[in-house]
């Protein structure tokens, strides 16, 4: 029986990005999915005359300066995947319409009364420019908080190269006080204005954990991240990029095997050595790469006896993170017609973070974000036409009370929710021209990405459990010596260029090991 | 410049053994948490549902109505409920060869709770699935399906109040899912069936619709019989056409029409929509179901071989299969005995989603649903792809 040098268990990010690396590399293996296309969240659906992208919002990681080109596309380049890119010079605008007796509200373009809009360019200096112009006296800290995290990503990259931290040692105390204080300390000690901060913390809902929980380097990584190039997406929805790295890895001779569900992991001497699919096929491997979650992974398929015990305590240490809805909309106007001038708007019930996230524990809490593709990919949709996307999060388990003959009329009124949110704050009118529509909530995902509660999150990055001490203590974390997770529940948890990272550097693990060391 | 200095450094060594310290503080067993958005989508997805026949009626002289039950002795216990309108796809094996067929439900979401689903299957002239199903099919018979899959249901955010459902033959199978549906108040929505059928005969659950006519006043059935020897009061003679779509549809607002039937009688019927000039939101269309005879379409080329070689791969095996260029991609795995991941057999749902790695094919316009990635990368599907040179895939395995 043949057996693999490495076995990758689910093609999403992580995964496909992990098999490419070990591919590349020239080791034998072996990509197994349960679905019958790659990507998990990065993939894409067709209803009637419309191809919806079904969960990417926007990549920081794509977008060149003059003097380098973004991570994701790097990685893209580098491992020969052909991605056709869109590139994006906003960040966001955040809407928060106006409650009742806020004296300092005025009308919008829109001609709707609100407390906060904020629409925010790329550049550092246009971002803090902007800021200053909406709050004055902001600029300064806005440029220190980017100083820092220009400073810090330097320090990063001595993470994963200890040759360049030498340069980097008088930032360290720096990035010390960073990643054990909360963005509202942080921001506090920068002298940045409360209102400044609120527009400045827009993007924590990327993070799926609130302001007051995240560390200021990994939110501050984050909004750089965005900041600095812009975004970028792909033209053929993420499809495009998850289809790439399939021919990647074919190309290298890599195997992928669809609606191949693992459904044990078979176990010799103390350790996986190969997995059992669709239960009754065997496959052996020296290494494993496994890109689904811890949880769904132990439960499912080890036996109680062989999971290690320090395994089931981090499962029981942790919490889910959020978990995500969201409402694909084709439509039969264009976005012109719409009124909708903006890729990515975020519709908030108050301009504080914190109370955004109270709102957001459940349904029904007015935050929404609105996007359309046709901003960024003029032609993604027929001429006469446009798709939008809202999105909304929630925490817990949300759908307790629902009993799966409810689902269907609860998912219409969830999307007529959030659709009203987006009509009332942008002063517009969708429901007469929904020509397509579908509604994901929690258990559309929990039955495409089988991870608990449905998240596509990972775990909540609390500060005790953020990116860094994740990093620094990721073989420890491991379960066997030939077993590395990636993926969202992993270092950076969740987003396309976070699930590369841990897929390409667990597959970077498993080559260097294979060839002992070199 | 503002700076951090403010802030103490102290905090940042206790936080790694913080860490470690939380998870030597947690319980060391596998967490049991209530997780209803996984129990939603396993009831409402299974990867499998047995069952097992309880009841065979005969609704004509041609078409039987089954009603399948849960099969417990298998590990079904409950059957998954549905939005009306939904298909079920049948799993069968004749002479060896792995088969599937996708079959509207015709009963109500209702039914479901209480385990029952009925499928109402047409005998086809030469089909191959519906005779071995007439064959075989007794009471007590096991029968697997997949879950109840499909988008052509009433979605009120889409849709409009009025809905004119166009019924061919046994197309009237999901409408009267969803008339049930309106009946118990699971839907909302005033419906209008034009039900066409050959003659008086051959309607199909004459007496059902009339009770639930009867019982609902959101529900309407107009009779359209192409050969009416005797027609009877409220009927229509002749075809489904756009002056006879008008004279039911409401004159100052808005209305969606919905079409399930033949293939022939798409072919009608659309083209009478279309002289309707309503916007496509408003038409929504069952799918097409298995596609034949390539040869016939105009923009079909010239010089296609009659025989083809295929090499397809499905996992760690190579096969190297003949079949016919009139066949679908997916009938000459079928035929060569090469199980293949099918549902809908139309190109809509996606499940045959393989990768075509060299050689031609042919899809009909009507029935494309590649993405656009797809057509950069090979992506196909090949339950509406017929081979027009010798090929070479690769074919997800069917599970």
């Amino acid at each position: 029986m043949k057996k693999y040098d490495v076995i990758i268990i689910g093609a999403g990010n992580g995964g496909l990005a992990a098999a490419a690396t070990c591919a590349k590399a020239g080791l034998s293996t072996l990509l197994l999915e349960r679905h019958n296309i790659p990507g998990g969240s990065a993939s894409s659906f067709v209803r009637g005359r419309f191809e919806f992208e079904p969960s990417l919002h926007e990549l920081a990681g794509v977008g060149s300066s003059e003097t380098e080109v973004g991570s994701i596309e790097d990685m893209f380049i580098r491992m020969g995947g052909d991605v056709q890119w869109h590139t994006h010079d906003s960040t966001f605008r955040l809407v928060v319409p106006a409650k009742e007796g806020d004296k300092d509200a005025f009308i919008n373009e829109d001609g709707v009364l609100v407390s906060v809009d904020a629409r925010m360019p790329v550049g550092f200096q246009n971002f803090a420019r902007k800021l200053d112009e909406i709050v004055p006296g902001s600029y300064d800290s806005c440029m220190a908080a980017f100083d820092l995290s220009t400073r810090m990503f330097k320090a990063f990259e001595c993470l994963d190269d200890p040759k360049k931290l030498p340069g980097s040692i008088k930032d360290i105390p720096d990035i010390m006080r960073m990643v054990s204080h909360t963005m509202k300390e942080g921001l506090d000690a920068l002298g940045m204005p409360k209102k400044a901060q609120d527009i400045f913390n827009t993007y924590w809902c990327y993070m799926g954990s609130p302001a007051s929980q995240f560390d200021f380097l990994y939110y501050m990584c984050v909004l750089h991240s965005y900041v600095k190039n812009g975004t970028g997406i792909p033209h053929m929805r993420s499809h495009e990029m998850s289809m790439a790295l399939d021919k990647v890895i074919r190309d290298n001779d890599g195997e992928i095997w669809y609606n191949s569900e693992v459904t044990k992991v078979i176990m010799k001497d103390g350790k996986p050595a190969g997995v059992v699919i669709n239960g009754e096929k065997e496959v052996y491997g020296k290494y494993f790469i496994c890109n689904s979650y811890p949880y769904a992974v132990f439960n499912d398929l080890f036996d109680k006896k062989d999971i290690p015990e320090k395994q089931l305590k981090m499962l029981n240490a942790r919490k889910t993170a959020c978990t995500l809805t969201t409402v694909y909309l084709g439509m039969n106007v264009t976005k012109e017609e719409l009124g909708i001038t903006d890729y990515s708007v975020f519709i908030a019930p108050d301009s504080d973070s914190d109370k955004q996230y109270d709102a957001a524990q459940n349904y029904f809490s007015n935050y929404c974000i609105i996007n359309c593709l046709n901003e960024i990919i003029p032609d993604c949709t027929p001429d006469g036409t446009c798709q939008l996307f809202l999105t909304t999060m929630t925490f817990g388990d949300v759908m307790k009370d629902i009993e799966p003959k409810d689902y269907k009329k609860f998912k219409t009124k969830v999307a007529k929710d959030m659709i009203e949110t987006c009509e009332r704050a942008l002063n517009i009118s969708i429901t007469p021209y929904i020509e397509e529509i579908e509604v994901a909530l929690p258990p559309t995902f929990a039955r495409y990405l089988n991870t608990p509660l449905g998240t596509p999150y990972g775990y909540m990055l609390e500060k005790w459990d953020s990116m860094l001490p994740r990093t620094i203590q990721y073989m420890g974390d491991q379960p066997f010596d030939n077993f590395f997770f990636c993926g969202a529940s992993q270092e950076r948890g969740d987003g396309y260029g976070c699930a590369y990272y841990t897929g390409e550097k667990a597959g970077g693990i498993v080559v260097k090991k294979m060839k002992g060391g070199k | 410049m503002a700076d951090l200095k403010s802030l103490t450094l102290k905090k940042f060594v206790p936080l790694l053994k913080d860490r470690q310290a939380r998870f030597d503080a947690a319980a060391a067993k596998l967490p049991d948490f209530p997780d209803q958005a996984s129990v939603i989508a396993k009831a409402l997805h299974p990867k499998r549902q047995y069952l097992k026949i309880s009841e065979i009626k005969d609704v004509s002289s041609d078409c039987k109505s089954f009603t399948l039950v849960p099969n417990p002795e298998k590990g079904t216990t409950a059957l998954a409920y549905f939005g009306a309108g939904k298909y079920l796809t049948v799993f069968e094996t004749v002479n060896g060869m792995p088969v599937t067929r996708a079959y509207s439900i015709s009963s109500s979401p209702k039914d479901s709770l209480e385990g029952r689903y009925v499928l109402t299957i047409r005998l086809v002239e030469d089909g191959l699935v519906s005779r071995h199903i007439f064959d075989t099919w007794t009471v007590g018979r096991e029968v697997e399906v997949s879950a109840p899959s499909g988008n052509f249901e009433y979605q009120p955010l889409r849709d409009a109040e009025k809905v004119i459902c166009i019924a061919g033959g046994s197309g009237i199978t999901p409408f009267l899912s969803m008339a049930n549906a309106v009946a118990d108040g699971d839907e909302d929505f005033e419906m209008t069936i034009l039900y066409g059928s050959r003659e008086y005969d051959s309607i199909l659950f004459r007496e059902e619709l009339d009770e639930l006519t009867n019982k609902c006043d959101k529900i309407k059935v107009v009779h359209v019989l192409e050969k009416a020897k005797r027609g009877f009061k409220g009927s229509e003679k002749g075809f489904i056409t756009a002056e006879l779509i008008k004279k039911y549809a409401p004159e100052n607002e808005p209305y969606s029409v919905f079409i399930c039937g033949s293939q022939q009688m798409y072919a009608f019927v659309d083209k009478e929509i279309e002289k309707l000039g309503l916007a496509k939101k408003y038409i929504r269309h069952e799918m097409f179901g298995e596609f034949h005879n390539p040869k016939t379409q105009e923009d079909y080329p010239a010089g296609v071989p009659e025989k083809v070689k295929i090499t397809v791969t499905v996992q760690d095996k190579t096969y190297i299969i003949f079949g016919s260029s009139s066949d679908s991609v997916m009938q000459i795995l079928e035929k060569s005995e090469i199980p293949v991941p099918a549902r809908c057999r139309s190109g809509e749902c996606g499940f045959c989603h393989s990768r075509l790695l060299s050689g031609e094919i042919y899809i009909p316009k009507h029935l494309e649903y590649r993405r656009l990635a797809d057509y950069k990368f090979g992506g196909f599907h090949p339950c509406c792809s017929f081979p027009l040179t010798d090929l070479e895939i690769i074919v997800p395995a069917a599970k």
